[in-house]
This record gives C-alpha cells, sequence and structure tokens, in this order.
C-alpha cells in the first residue's frame, strides 16, 4: 500500500472519528435530562469521553496531513481539497486550544459539526495530488497558507460559540418584533449551513449515480488586433442542468425524473469559465438544501431554533460570550500575520509587489478591517453578548467568502479548480 | 452657559476636567454615578482625554472628532464595504495592454458594467475617495493613540495603593468577607499567594492593611505600538509617491539579446530561456495531455553602462555586474533593482539571416551577406550588384488603400525593400522586396510584387545555417521600491503591539481591610475568566474556598 493511499484511509478514520465525537457531545449535552443519572456526572464523563475521541480524529487527520506531504513531496495547501481540509484540522486545533482554556464540553457540539461540513465539503474536489506550478513552489506557500487557516479556524470557533450564545439566548416564544427579527436571523444562518449540507448530498448523490450531461458552448474572442475568432468550448455537468451555459447547444443529456432538457439558460453577462454550471450547481444546493430542512422541519414540528434552545439550557451565556470573543482575539494575531504579512512577503518574492489590490487580497483585507471593526466595537463601544454574536457569524460568512466564493465566483490569482 | 466643575476630590486630589474616577483614590466624581451601584467603566482608569475639553477650538473640534473611535469604527465600516465593490469586476489595472476601459466594461458585462465604469469603480484603488478614506484612517490612527495613550500613561504610572471603598466594590469581580486575625498577617500571606502566579504585590506602608497587585502592565502598550506599527505602514505607503522612491516597468528580452532598462543605467541579456514541463508520469490522469509548467527561468546577465551611455550614435561601454537565473520566487536583486520573471513567449523570433543573391541570367551567386531584422546596414556590395536599403518593415501588411505599412515593431513579419543595381539592371536601379520568412513570402506573393525583376535575380537563404532566430523571449517585471524597508518595520511593529496586546492581559487586584471587613475589587483589560481564576485561586490558598463564577459582579466583560 503507498504512503498515499494509507493517508487516504487515515483521512477517513478522522472523519468518522469526529462524526462519533459529535454524536457523543449530544449525548453529554442532551443525556443530562435522561433519568437515573446525576446530570453534572453525566455531562462530566460523555464530554470526556466525546473529548478523547475527538482528539483522536485530530491525530488521525494530522497522520493524513503528513503522510500525504511525504508521500506527495509537497505540503498539501495547494489546492481547494486540501486546502479545506486543512482548514478542516486548524478547526479542531483551535478547538482543541479553547477547550483546553475553558473546558465547555458544549462548545464541540457546534466546532466538530462545522469540520465535519467543512471536511465533506473538500471531498467534493478533486483528490489527486497535482504537481506545483512554479508560482506556488516555495517556502511562503507553506508559511502562509497554514497560519492564514490556524487564524481562520479561531474565527471559526468564535462563530461556533456566537451561534451557541444566539441561540442559547433568544427567545424562541417571544412575539415581539426584535424577537422576530432575531428568530429569522438565527433560523436563515442554521438553513444556510443546511443549504452547504443539501450541496454535498447532492453532489456525492449524483456522482454515486454517476449522472453526466455535457454541452458546447460557442464564445467569440476578439483579440488584440481586432480580428474575432469562435472558439467552442466543452462544458461537462455532473448535477442534472437545470440551467445550461449561455449560448449552447446539448451534446449529451440523460433523463433525470422525466426532465430531458434544460429548464433555463444561464444570463449573457455570466460568461466566466463554467459560469452556468456554477449557477447550476447553487440551484442544485438550495433545492437539496431546502428538501433537507423541510424534512428536519416535518420531524422536529417547529423552527430549528426552537429545536435546538432548550438544549442550551443551564449552559452560562456570559461563558459563550466570552469564549466567542476570546476565540477572535486569539485567531486575529495569527490572521494577521498569516493573511496579510507573510502574503504580502510572499507577494513581493514571487511578483515583485506586496499588494495588488488582487480579489483574494481584497478579500483578506476586508476579514482583517472586519475583524479589527469588532475588536473596537467591543472594547471602545461595548458591544457585547447578542451584537458581538452577531457580528462572529456576520465575520465567519466573510471568512468563507474569502475563501471559497472568491475563487468560485471572482477569478484571480488564487482560482482553484472549482465545482 | 459655562460652569466651572469642581473637580476635586474628596481625599485632596485636584483632578483635570471631565476625568471619571479621581485619579488618586478611585473615587466615582461625578454625582449620578457616586449614588449608583453598578459596576464602573474603567476605560483608561476614568482620566480625561484632551479631546474631553470643555471649550473647544477649530483645532480641538477637529482633533476630537478623529479621536473618536465611533468615527474611526465608522472609517474602517466604510473602507471595507467600498472595498468589496472594487471585486465585483476586474479592475482596470489588471489589464496590461490594448485594453480600453471606456468601452470594454459595457462590452462585457452590459449595462452593469457601463455603470461600473461611470462610477469609478473600475480603479476603486487608486480613486481619491478610497486613498482618502486610507489617510483620515491613519489621521485616526495617530489622534486616537495620542488621545489615550498619554492619560493612560499617567493612570498608571502613579497607582495609589489604597482606593476608595467605592472603587474597590464596584469592579466587575469582586469578594468581600469578614476575617478573623491579624489584617496586615492575612494581607502579607495573601500577597505571598498573587506573587507565586506572578504578580506585582505593593503592601501599604505602616498599617499593611491595604494592598495593590498588578501583572503584565506591558499589554496596555501592546495596541498602541500595533498602532504605530499601522501608522509607519500607511507612511511607507505614502512615501512610494516620492520620485524616484517607486519604479514598476516591463522589459522583453529575446535569447541572446542585451536590452537596455529604461530609466536606469543598465543593461539586461538573457542567454538562455528554458522552460520545462511535467510529463504525463507526473501528472495526474485528469491533467495528462495538457502543458503544465515545472519550472521555467531565464540565464539573465545585468550590466551597467560605464561610458558612453547616452549617445544614441556609438556602442555604449557596459561591465557585467551579476549574473543570476532568473525563476518565479527567485527574482534578480542588485543594489535595490529587482528583476522578475513575469512571463515568456514561445514564438520564435527571426533575428538576422545570412541571404545570398543569385543572378538568375548567369548562375552567379553572390555572398552571402549578413542582413539583422533591426539596424542592418543600408548599403550591401556583391560582386557586381549593389543593393540600397530602401525601406524595411518589421510587420509587413498592406493597408486599406492597398499601401505597404507595419503593424508593429516585432519582426513578425518582417520585409526589405531594396534598390538593386547590377549587370541587366536599369541603371537607375529597380526596386525588389525581400520576405525572409517563407510563410510571408507566399502570403505576399513575393515574385509577383517583384514582376520581371523576380525573373533576373533572387535573393534567398541556402540553408537554416544562415537563419538566426531566438527560441523564446522572456519578459521581465523591473523593480524598484525604496519605501519597503520601512513597510516591513511597520509590519514587526504592529505584529509585536498585537501579539503583546492580545495574548497577555494587565490584571490589578486591590484590597482593604477595614475593622476585620475585606473588601477586593479586581479588574483586567480582557479575558475576565482568566481574571476570575488568578483571584479564587489566591482565595483558596489562604483557606477561602469559592466557584470562581460567583466573584462576578455583572457588568460588561470588556
Amino acid at each position: 500500500m503507498s504512503l498515499l493511499d494509507f493517508s487516504s484511509d487515515a483521512f477517513m478514520v478522522a472523519f468518522f472519528l469526529y462524526c462519533f465525537a459529535f454524536l457523543f457531545y449530544v449525548i453529554a449535552i442532551a443525556g443530562k435530562k435522561w433519568s437515573n443519572r446525576d446530570p453534572k456526572q453525566h455531562e462530566k464523563r460523555w464530554g470526556r469521553i466525546a473529548f478523547i475521541v475527538s482528539t483522536a480524529g485530530l491525530v488521525a487527520h494530522l497522520t493524513f496531513f503528513f503522510t500525504r506531504w511525504i508521500g506527495g513531496k509537497q505540503i498539501p495547501t495547494s489546492n481547494m481539497y486540501e486546502f479545506m481540509t486543512f482548514l478542516g484540522m486548524a478547526i479542531m486545533i483551535a478547538y482543541t486550544i479553547v477547550y483546553a482554556m475553558y473546558r465547555k464540553p458544549l462548545l464541540g457540539m457546534f466546532a466538530i459539526p462545522l469540520t465535519i461540513i467543512i471536511v465533506a465539503y473538500a471531498s467534493v474536489f478533486p483528490q489527486e495530488v497535482q504537481p506545483l506550478i512554479p508560482a506556488l513552489n516555495s517556502v511562503w506557500l507553506k508559511v502562509h497558507v497554514t497560519t492564514a487557516a490556524l487564524g481562520e479556524a479561531f474565527f471559526a470557533v468564535g462563530f461556533a460559540a456566537g451561534l451557541m450564545y444566539l441561540l442559547r439566548v433568544i427567545n424562541f416564544t417571544d412575539k415581539t418584533k426584535q424577537a422576530r427579527r432575531a428568530q429569522f436571523w438565527v433560523e436563515f444562518t442554521l438553513y444556510s449551513i443546511i443549504v452547504i449540507v443539501g450541496f454535498i448530498i447532492a453532489v456525492f448523490g449524483f456522482r454515486f449515480a454517476g449522472y453526466e450531461a455535457s454541452f458546447t458552448q460557442e464564445k467569440v474572442l476578439i483579440d488584440n488586433k481586432g480580428q474575432d475568432s469562435t472558439i467552442v468550448d466543452t462544458v461537462n455537468y455532473y448535477l442534472p442542468p437545470i440551467v445550461q451555459p449561455y449560448n449552447s447547444q446539448i451534446v449529451e443529456f440523460q433523463s433525470f425524473l422525466g426532465m430531458d432538457k434544460p429548464l433555463f439558460e444561464a444570463p449573457y453577462w455570466m460568461n466566466g469559465v463554467n459560469a452556468g454550471r456554477k449557477l447550476n450547481t447553487v440551484v442544485w444546493s438550495i433545492i437539496a438544501g431546502t428538501l433537507l430542512y423541510g424534512v428536519l422541519r416535518l420531524i422536529l414540528r417547529k423552527r430549528l431554533g426552537a429545536a435546538i434552545h432548550p438544549v442550551m439550557e443551564g449552559i452560562d451565556a456570559d461563558d459563550l460570550d466570552e469564549i466567542s470573543y476570546r476565540a477572535i482575539a486569539i485567531g486575529f494575531p495569527i490572521f494577521t500575520l498569516g493573511g496579510l504579512i507573510f502574503a504580502m512577503i510572499w507577494a513581493e518574492i514571487a511578483w515583485g509587489r506586496f499588494w495588488g489590490w488582487d480579489p483574494k487580497e481584497v478579500w483578506a483585507l476586508i476579514t482583517w478591517l472586519f475583524y479589527s471593526a469588532y475588536l473596537h466595537f467591543r472594547l471602545s463601544r461595548g458591544w457585547q453578548g447578542l451584537r458581538s454574536a452577531w457580528l462572529a457569524v456576520i465575520g465567519f460568512v466573510i471568512v468563507l467568502f474569502t475563501l471559497i466564493g472568491v475563487n468560485l465566483i471572482i477569478a484571480g490569482l488564487h482560482s482553484y479548480s472549482g465545482v | 452657559m459655562l460652569t466651572v466643575e469642581n473637580t476635586k476630590c474628596e481625599c485632596g486630589h485636584q483632578n483635570a476636567v471631565g476625568t471619571v474616577l479621581c485619579e488618586s483614590c478611585g473615587k466615582p466624581l461625578l454625582k449620578d454615578l457616586q449614588q449608583s451601584d453598578t459596576p464602573l467603566e474603567m476605560r483608561y482608569d476614568g482620566v480625561a482625554r484632551r479631546s474631553q475639553k470643555s471649550n473647544q477650538t477649530v483645532i480641538d473640534k477637529i482633533w476630537s472628532f478623529f479621536s473618536s473611535v465611533k468615527i474611526a469604527i465608522y472609517l474602517i465600516v466604510i473602507t471595507f464595504l467600498t472595498a468589496m465593490l472594487g471585486t465585483i469586476y476586474p479592475q482596470e489595472s489588471t489589464f496590461i495592454n490594448n485594453f480600453d476601459p471606456s468601452t470594454y466594461y459595457e462590452q462585457t458585462y452590459g449595462l452593469p458594467g457601463k455603470l461600473y465604469y461611470m462610477l469609478g469603480l473600475s480603479h476603486t484603488y487608486e480613486s481619491w475617495w478610497f486613498i482618502g478614506l486610507l489617510v483620515m484612517i491613519g489621521t485616526s490612527l495617530v489622534i486616537c493613540s495620542l488621545d489615550r495613550v498619554l492619560p493612560l500613561y499617567r493612570a498608571l504610572n502613579k497607582q495609589q495603593i489604597r482606593k476608595h471603598h467605592q472603587f474597590i466594590s464596584r469592579q466587575k469581580t469582586v469578594f468581600a468577607a469578614d476575617i478573623g486575625g491579624d489584617p496586615k498577617e492575612w494581607m502579607t500571606n495573601f500577597g505571598t499567594q498573587l506573587k507565586r502566579r506572578g504578580y506585582k504585590v505593593h503592601q501599604e506602608e505602616g498599617q499593611g492593611t491595604a494592598l495593590l497587585a498588578e501583572k503584565n502592565r506591558f499589554s496596555r502598550w501592546g495596541p498602541y505600538i500595533n498602532h504605530i506599527g499601522l501608522i509607519l505602514f500607511l507612511l511607507a505607503i505614502l512615501a512610494r509617491s516620492i520620485p524616484g522612491w517607486q519604479m514598476d516597468a516591463y522589459v522583453s528580452v529575446p535569447d541572446g539579446d542585451t536590452v537596455k532598462i529604461a530609466g536606469t543605467n543598465y543593461y539586461i541579456k538573457s542567454e538562455k530561456f528554458i522552460i520545462e514541463f511535467y510529463t504525463d508520469d507526473e501528472l495526474p490522469e485528469q491533467l495528462q495531455g495538457k502543458a503544465r509548467a515545472k519550472n521555467y527561468e531565464t540565464q539573465a546577465v545585468l550590466y551597467a553602462c560605464v561610458s558612453v551611455c547616452n549617445d544614441p550614435l556609438k556602442e555604449p561601454v557596459l561591465e557585467e555586474v551579476k549574473r543570476h537565473n532568473i525563476i518565479v520566487n527567485h527574482p534578480l536583486v542588485y543594489d535595490g533593482l529587482k528583476l522578475y520573471q513575469f512571463d515568456f513567449d514561445l514564438k520564435p523570433r527571426l533575428n538576422a539571416v545570412n541571404p545570398i543573391l543569385e543572378d538568375k541570367q548567369s548562375g552567379e551567386k553572390y555572398g552571402p551577406f549578413y542582413l539583422p531584422m533591426k539596424d542592418s546596414a543600408l548599403q550591401h556590395k556583391l560582386g557586381p550588384f549593389t543593393l540600397d536599403l530602401y525601406a524595411n518593415y518589421m510587420e509587413f501588411a498592406l493597408n486599406s488603400e492597398g499601401k505597404p505599412t507595419t503593424l508593429s515593431r516585432e519582426p513578425n513579419a518582417p520585409a526589405f525593400v531594396f534598390t538593386v543595381k547590377g549587370p541587366g539592371l536599369k541603371p537607375e536601379g529597380e526596386p525588389y522586396i525581400y520576405f525572409p520568412m517563407q510563410k510571408d513570402k507566399v502570403k505576399f506573393a513575393q515574385d509577383t510584387i517583384n514582376r520581371e525583376i523576380a525573373d533576373k535575380i533572387q535573393i534567398r537563404v541556402d540553408g537554416m545555417e544562415n537563419v538566426d532566430f531566438s527560441e523564446a523571449t522572456t519578459h521581465l517585471n523591473v523593480r524598484v521600491d525604496k519605501a519597503l524597508p520601512y513597510l516591513w518595520i511597520g509590519a514587526v511593529f504592529s505584529m509585536l503591539g498585537l501579539i503583546m496586546g492580545s495574548y497577555w492581559q494587565h490584571r490589578r487586584i486591590w484590597l482593604r481591610i477595614d475593622d476585620g471587613q475585606l473588601v477586593l475589587g479586581a479588574h483586567t483589560n480582557k479575558n475576565w475568566f482568566g481574571m476570575r481564576s488568578d483571584v479564587a485561586h489566591a482565595l483558596k490558598k489562604v483557606g477561602i474556598e469559592i466557584d470562581p463564577k460567583t466573584l462576578d459582579n455583572g457588568g460588561k466583560n470588556a
């Protein structure tokens, strides 16, 4: 067995251990109300079991990372799959550090599913080791990507604690306008997370079923001498095409649920590389996510926020507020170093300019400015509790956009392959 | 109406206007604050700042505006919101040549693109308002820091050990109890426990019933050091507009050529450009068959001109100063000048040919003669024939009126027009057009253009050894940036300040015992969890066991 195969196995082990750890955290929290047990004792016992399992998962994940590094002869942080798995691992490291400080098992109930989703999301992307292009062949690749991801991982933990805070303090029976607005946005946040899960399910579901369709798309290019030429691209779909690329012809189309041609065509201004396919993926994610959300609502018979809220009872809201803030305060210097300073040093060495207003650079700056505003709001304007928790949630949305959205929507120096 | 505020505290200390807590004993000075019992606002220890002066001049008003953290946050928020807009479509600066922004955005993105261009968002980051925002953030950084760091320094530099009872009991972390025994001994004992946790302990002289314990005060300077770093950083960016501090140019060098780097005294030669691709064995399945570059480099030599540098008629005298293989991530660096591998072009480029002239009537061959594409000699004598160069086109084409013209200054389709004199030709000479490249000869029908002279003579190349061409052209990016060292110094300061301020927290504990009644108050700028556990730990060591959480007096968690 080659080292790379061993590495993939370690990854699977890590994934399942995370799933079990999550389960045990749920037992630790939800099981407190079970009969014939002392709630404190129960939480302590299961909390410890869950922490041991999640740590074992992290060890397996680290094994994956280092064996892939040795087997692939380059640090596995150079394409979307490798980067996202690394981010998942960094979140586990950040979580472990924060856990060591505060010893709150409940944090795992939110941080670990976040890791699971990110790791599963990573698996959507091609997993082969790809040889580096010369621009990436630098020691700064290792330094910049790993520190930036670690900083972002602390923001992720801050997000998890912030979301927990919201679920803990928002009163889901209150009917005032303000409370309704808060309930709506918490529900929307949970729904968005479920849409991402829906995306993963849709991609894996159709991949497993072997679905394929393809189109040819005509594009007219005008070169710098004013001569026009037409190029024909083939666009392959792995999800049934609800939206076809702009100005394209069907080459192959497997019928899906009686649908044997696309329902819409992408608008003309969506002419980027595979823009039509990306739009189709978004449509599918929303469909799958909404279905999943609907099923959950039918089972629970109330809004997800209202269903999770009782589980959070008995947790000190102030602790959650402080954990969220602390995680962000720890992550901020790391992100500054990795996401901006190391990035600038590398940009200076590779391109001769430390800053070029590339979309990825701008979004890293936006992330940094956002969290510095967060810290100032908190320290000088006394924004704590609810407002601070909302900012932690919005901040992580910006982080995710910087990491994924920029690559998928805006092209630039950092574009990796996308689905 | 102007009233003179009485700012003298009962302890006898005269405080500045705007002081919230007495600088000496810590007693709240404002009436409504004295009557309440909520935890105190401890920011800057309640000391007055310059921006809080009551009658303000214009400068004071500007100072007050920029010293407000609220304004600073607004500036930050506006900056990142507008920065977002700039990423919607590619910025103008990402296009290098042959790009007309006034039509590009509309053609590519339609109406939204047109609006984007008209609003000036296609050059967001160079626009006056965006740069203005950055300058305002810089100003705010300077003023906010100065406005706060001086009072804070004063407050922390001369601290009273014995604080007002209200000051202690209205901290966010508090503890009160009756203690038996000798209060001084108890205090000393408790102080020892705090020392073990890294605190500097100051016990009141004499009675010994008041105590101040403090640790990590240096972390309070973190934010200011960070701000100084950021200011340096922003100044370094502004300094780049000083003439000569910054240069950003591109130079294209065909294999074997030596090219002057415009605006400098240097010449760069590319001895050879090498490119290596990944083989299929090294690539995963989906990438196979695609040319994925593994490595490319320019074997470069940098020359400095030592004399005859600016005479276009004479060859400059060059001296080699540096030899380096330029690879991505490994630029050539010499005395502040940096040359980066930017791009390459694998289209072969014709440098020179050595053609012969054939007299078709006699069958005689003359030559070969040296004919470079650029700067050829104006006259060539070949046996009985004389060739006078009449015109030279680099990229030959016929314009809309059917007249010859050149499309560029690169020898992509070179053509030479000679006036040929010699046996069998008119005495005043006859024109002859010569295309060195076979493809152009066919495309433009050389023999048809030349008409009857084509039957008398022919200029052609005998064999590939008489053709000199470059296999590749390397494109290098030339950089000078003198502000760079200051930029990095700024970054180091900023980082240092961030680490100081984030990973250590300033913690202080005040105690006093009056008639066997202990009150303890503790303050930190961050991490109350750690603050409480420090206090609970020391209390436990002196025999008082409590849950750290019960020390919390409510209030905000800054």
